[in-house]
């Protein structure tokens, strides 16, 4: 078993933060702009 | 038997609640979207015969094209086929603005699809299937329609288009 280092709990991973808000926050707006055009074009009914 | 409490890292915690969130929202979106806006994924109309459905006479596909139910809405019976050769039937429509037209679209032969360009109307078109779907054309112009699914080597000459007239 892996000996736990006393600065585990301190450890905050900056760089995976950021690479993950940049990808949701491209997934939502591509996402949100692909509904607002399905949107826009009306209903199919 | 000890009892053993599950440890979780705060950051993975975190990321499973927010994917959960995102989830229920785009879910909830496309919800808003299908029921209360009207925006539905075409399911089979009807089944018919491909072997007859472009001749037997009481077929609407035996002379494809439209029809005025009441003012201002329309049916449209278009027929895909690749032989003799690839094109839709009819290949140009003509509907006044504000028109509302039903498409009912079936294949002769081959699998293929329908695709109005600035619409929602996108579906695959089966043969033996039927695929409807309605659109109001609030603008006037050209909207053109295209085959979305390879159906051979003259795929890429199906196409026609809608002239919605002010």
């Amino acid at each position: 078993m892996a000996k736990k280092d006393k600065n585990d709990d301190d450890f905050r991973p900056t760089g995976t933060i950021a690479v993950l808000a940049i990808f949701v926050v491209t997934l939502i707006a591509i996402w949100a702009t692909i509904y607002m055009i399905l949107v826009g074009r009306g209903g199919t009914l | 038997m000890s009892t053993q409490q599950m440890h979780i890292d705060p950051y993975e915690r975190n990321w499973m609640i927010f994917s959960a969130i995102l989830l229920v929202l785009f879910a909830t979106a496309v919800s808003v979207a299908a029921f209360g806006m009207g925006i539905q994924v075409p399911a089979p109309e009807q089944r018919v015969d491909p072997r007859t459905v472009a001749t037997d006479p009481n077929s609407p596909w035996s002379t494809p094209g439209l029809r005025e139910v009441s003012p201002g809405k329309y049916d449209a019976y278009v027929l895909a086929h690749a032989v003799p050769t690839w094109e839709f039937l009819p290949k140009e429509l003509s509907v006044p603005v504000g028109s509302s037209v039903s498409f009912y679209v079936t294949s002769s032969d081959v699998q293929h699809g329908f695709k109005i360009q600035d619409t929602n109307v996108n579906f695959m078109v089966i043969p033996g299937q039927v695929s409807k779907l309605t659109v109001t054309f609030d603008k006037p112009g050209t909207y053109n329609y295209i085959c979305t699914e390879y159906c051979g080597s003259g795929h890429g000459i199906m196409y026609g288009s809608i002239t919605v007239t002010p």
